[in-house]
Order: structure tokens, then sequence, then C-alpha cells
């Protein structure tokens, strides 16, 4: 039950990162089409770098559960049978780091809220707006540290896969395939 | 605290915390941390955030996840099996044969696409079966493969380019102009690399196939030329200064999407995955910027950067051997780091050290690009090497030995970068908007 939750949580941020991507190609080619045509559109930039942001920190926990953060897992994959202990350091190490960050993006969305912050651009958006992407973001990422910290222990492994580089395509060009290529 | 003690626990934490296997951008704003709240004392909260929410709204920043979707795009549809068939027929009578057909393949895709593991993933996936049954040597074709694929990295639209440029604030149009031109002499050194590989080999006998005539070839080839196309007007559209690096994604993402509608193969699947795909690489990225920009931010509290550039200075190094220890210092980097890691995690230190020294910095990233390029083919950790032995079960070894000349290539590039600054900065120059600017 929380088991599905928490994995629906992760595709919903990937899904709405998604839709921000679309929105900066629609905002670039609305402000290319407002040069071109000359037609008032003011703040594209501003609004492009918000959905940028949200790009970003709604898609933070969506690529961590796809193995898709960068890190250096030469050591750990020489610990052997003791990697479980390094993988409980440093899922414990980003789980705290990543509340603390998560606690302070909240708080600052709340400041910018209650000081009424407004973007010093064209567009003048109340600066709260964008930055709750952030706020949102940034707490699911911490969640996810957490969720895999918590099945380190119950089932000996996180749950996410890969990590450390791009998962190499399923192609198979083993040379002893190459048997059947040379066949055609 | 004295400036020595700072730099040592800084240095020391960043080895500890990305060495133990903590994500690099994680790794980023611990050290950050430490950094403010230790050594300076102050609250590091606010001004994390502030600095962090500020790097990642960037207006600039947003040409990332657009050229990754755009190469994603690509990497779904037919590209991979027409760029093999399209490139033989054209390449085949020259000295080295078909395996010009990875290099030429590798710069074309790394023309519509950032990414060299998805350039290497494209253009091998057809390219190494249809070499073998030729019987070309294997370790030219997994070599020059490996080492070729790296030009995703120099020829625009480049990820590390982009990088480079939001971390030092430099225009991303401009520097994707200079990548141009070192990225095809790179490509040309391969390929003579290869000629006079065939040419002085004594046991080069692959298969020749049947020569094709005028008609055939451009038959051949239909599929590639609106690809070629779409390139002419993503970078055309940055040469002519009608368009900013992140305008021209944009185009390249809708005629990405148009010649896959095209093509019949941009299912709703093929849609969303290179969509999604897109998030999970924008945002790898975007974690590493964030914690670059809060780590500048902290060495930026402790004048560490300052000092270390007054300290170079001092030692009064020409810029040549300057340069040379960067070369050696981004190639040990390179061993452990991947490239957009190693240039974010450098930059708040060596952009000073360079400005000091007068030295162009667009001029500069091309020269680091080279030399990220050859980390990617450098064990333990190359990430080609990775994505080769994915593709071929090869071991690690095998490959890395048979992409050594493709090292050395690079290397002697990177000199060539040096003595002829112009191959970098020609281009930027003539095509610069505002003359003498």
């Amino acid at each position: 039950m929380i088991r599905k939750g928490l994995d629906a949580l992760y595709a919903a941020c990937g899904a709405i990162a998604a839709l921000a991507i679309l929105a900066i190609v629609s905002l670039i080619l609305l402000q290319v089409a407002a040069r071109a045509f000359d037609f008032p559109f003011r703040g594209g930039p501003d609004y492009a770098g918000y959905a940028m942001a949200s790009a970003s920190f709604f898609g933070f926990a969506y690529a961590l559960q796809h193995g898709a953060h960068i890190r250096v897992s030469l050591l750990l994959s020489v610990l052997g049978k003791h990697r479980f202990w390094g993988e409980v350091w440093c899922y414990g190490f980003a789980a705290v780091l990543s509340s603390w960050f998560a606690y302070h993006a909240c708080l600052f969305t709340y400041q910018t809220w209650r000081f009424k912050d407004v973007s010093s651009g064209l567009d003048a958006t109340p600066l709260w707006i964008p930055q709750v992407s952030m706020a949102i973001g940034s707490v699911v990422f911490a969640i996810a540290f957490i969720d895999n910290f918590v099945s380190l222990f119950v089932t000996g492994e996180a749950r996410v896969k890969g990590g450390e580089l791009e998962t190499p395509p399923e192609a198979d060009l083993s040379p002893n395939a190459s048997t059947a290529a040379k066949g055609e | 605290m004295d400036q020595l003690t700072a730099s040592l626990i800084f240095v020391g934490m960043l080895f500890a915390l990305l060495g133990s296997g903590v994500w690099v951008g994680l790794s980023l704003i611990g050290v950050a941390f430490v950094g403010i709240e230790l050594i300076e004392g102050r609250a590091a909260g606010g001004a994390m955030i502030n600095t962090i929410w500020g790097a990642s709204s960037s207006w600039t920043l947003t040409a990332l996840p657009l050229f990754i979707w755009m190469g994603e795009i690509l990497f779904r549809t037919r590209l991979s099996q027409d760029m093999f068939r399209g490139l033989a027929p054209w390449v085949q009578r020259l000295p080295g044969g078909l395996v010009h057909t990875n290099i030429v393949g590798c710069t074309v895709f790394a023309a519509v696409s950032g990414s060299s593991a998805a350039t290497l993933t494209t253009v091998g996936r057809m390219s190494i079966p249809e070499l073998r049954a030729r019987q070309y040597p294997e370790n030219l074709v997994i070599g020059t493969l490996a080492g070729a694929a790296t030009l995703g990295l120099m020829i625009p639209p480049s990820l590390t380019l982009i990088v480079y440029g939001v971390s030092i604030n430099e225009s991303i149009r401009e520097l994707f102009i200079a990548g141009t031109i070192p990225g095809l002499v790179l490509a040309l050194l391969f390929m003579i690399y290869t000629g006079a590989n065939a040419l002085l080999s004594k046991n080069w006998n692959p298969r020749v196939d049947a020569p094709m005539s005028l008609k055939e070839k451009l038959v051949n080839s239909r599929f590639l030329l609106p690809v070629i196309a779409l390139i002419v007007l993503v970078i055309g559209s940055m040469y002519a200064g009608i368009a900013t690096a992140t305008e021209a994604a944009a185009f390249g993402v809708v005629g990405a999407l148009v010649l896959a509608a095209v093509q019949g193969s941009l299912s709703v699947k093929a849609f969303k995955d290179s969509l999604m795909g897109a998030v999970r690489t924008s945002a790898m990225i975007a974690l590493i910027l964030a914690g670059a920009a809060f780590l500048s931010l902290a060495m930026g509290y402790t004048g560490l950067p300052r000092a270390l550039a007054d300290g170079i200075a001092t030692l009064e190094l020409s810029r040549f051997e300057l340069l040379m220890a960067l070369l050696v210092f981004y190639i040990i980097l390179g061993c452990f780091l991947d490239g957009i890691s190693s240039v974010v995690l450098t930059m708040a230190i060596v952009e000073p050290m360079i400005r000091d020294a007068g030295i162009n910095v667009i001029w500069f990233g091309i020269f680091v690009t080279v030399v990220i390029e050859m980390a990617q083919i450098t064990p333990p950790i190359g990430f080609n090497l990775f994505v080769m032995q994915g593709l071929t079960k090869h071991s690690m070894s095998y490959i890395a030995k048979a992409a050594l000349p493709m090292f050395g290539i690079m290397v002697a590039m990177a000199f060539l970068l040096i003595a002829f600054p112009e191959i970098a900065t020609w281009l930027p120059d003539v095509l610069r908007p505002t003359p003498g600017g």
C-alpha cells in the first residue's frame, strides 16, 4: 500500500517534470513567434527558467528511482559482501542532507510568500508560485532517499537499480552473436 | 583558520564523499555545507537555497533538457539502421574502408546529440555487426567507435559545453560555434589514423562490397538526408545569429519530432520514452549543477579560488606550463569522474586561474572538452568503456587497449589546440554579430 503510493508519487513527479519540459519548448517557440510576428509576449525567458526549475526538482526523485544520478561506485563494488554498509552510509547521508535541503526549500518558499517577493524581471511573477515546485520536488527527493534507506534494512538492498552509470543498452553484440550476423 | 587547512579540509572531504559512493551533486552540497558552517561559522541554509534557486531557474540552462530530448527522439528513430547503409557507399573506397562509417556516423550523430553514450550506441548497434561480418579487424572497429563517439561531447549541441558555459557565465552559442572546427579536425585525425592503419597493416583484408552507382548511393542515404537537413537547421540558425542556443534547441526538438513522425517511428511509447529519458538525464545534470553552484559560493566565502589563483600567479608559470599542469590534472580526474562532474567541480577554482593567465575562456572550454573526451575512454571509470562493454561484452581492458591510439590522437589534438588556438577561436570571431567585440 505505502509502497505503491510512493512509487506512484515518484512517477507523478516524473510526469510533472515532463510537462515542464514541454512547457519550456512551448514558451520558447511562443517567444520566437512573438519576435517574428511582432506581438507582445513578456517574460518568456523568466517563465522558461521557472519551468526549468520545475523540470529539475520534480525530476530528482524520479531520476533517482531510475538510477540516473551519477555516483562513483568503484569503492562500493570493491567492498563485496560488505557493500551493504557502504550503501547504508550513502543513503543515510543522502537522506539527512536532502531532508535538510527540503526544509530550507520550504522555509524559503514560505518566506517569499510571506514577504510577497516579486520577480524583478519583466514577468513580475510572485516568486513563491514557481518556488513551490522546488519545495515539493525537494521534499519528494528527501522522501525517496528515506524510502531507500528503510528498504535497505527491510529487504537488504536499496530499491534503486543501477546508478553507477547509464544503463548499458540491451542490444547484444557479443563476439558470439556476430556469427549470426555473418550468416545473413 | 588559515587557507591551507581550509583547502585541505575541502579537498579531503570532497574525495571522501565522492569516493565512498555518495551521489556527485549531494557530495558537492555536503562539502559546501561543511565549508560554510564549520569553516566560516555562518548559517548555510539560506544562502544555499538562494544560490541553488538562482542557478536552477536560469534561462541559459533551458537549452539542456531540450537538446537532450532532441537526441533522445532521434535515438529512437530508424537513424541507427540508416546510418550505416547511408554512409557505407560513400566511404567504401577510402583506405580503411567501412571503418570510416564509425567515425563519420559518430560525427553526424554528435551533431544532433550531446551525449557520447547515445552516439556510441546509435552508431555501434548497426556498424559493429556489419563490420564484423566483413572481417574488419575487431580492435580497430572497437577502438575507432569508442574514440569517435566522444565527439558527441565536442560537436554542438554538446552537453559538456552547455554545462561549461553555465558554470562560467559565457555564451553557449559562442562555445558551440567554437567547438565545430575542432570537432571536425579531430574526426579527420581519426580518419587519417584509420587510413594509415589500413595501408600499413599486413593482414588488412576485409570483404569488399560491390561498388554502387551514384543513384544507388543516393537511394541508400535517402533517410540520412533529412537528418543532415535538421543539423543544418539547428546549427545554422545559431551561426546565422537568428537564434540563441535554447531557441535552436527548441527548433531541433520540433524538427526531430517531425522527422520521427514522417518516418513512422513516433509512437506514443517512443514519444513518452524519449521525454522521460530527457527528464532523467536533465535532472541528473541539474543536481550536479545545483551542488556546484552552492560549492562555488562556499569556496567564494573562503577566498580559496582567489588565493590559489594568486599563488599560481606567483609561480610565474608560462601559459604552456599552466596548460600542461591542467591537462595532467584533468586526465587524472577523468579516470575517476565523468566529464560533466569534473568540469563543474573544478570551474570555481580553475576559472580565476585561466582568466588571470589571460587565456581565452571560450578556447579553454574547447581545450577542456578535448581532455574530457579522453576521460571517456580511460580506465577504470570511462563512460564509453562501460557502454562499449554493455554493447559488445568485450572485457574492459580489451576495449581500453583498442581505444588507446584514439587517446593518443586526442592528446595530439590538445597540443594542436595549444599550437594553433585559431582552430577554436577563428569561427566565433568571424561569426560574432558585433565586429571587433
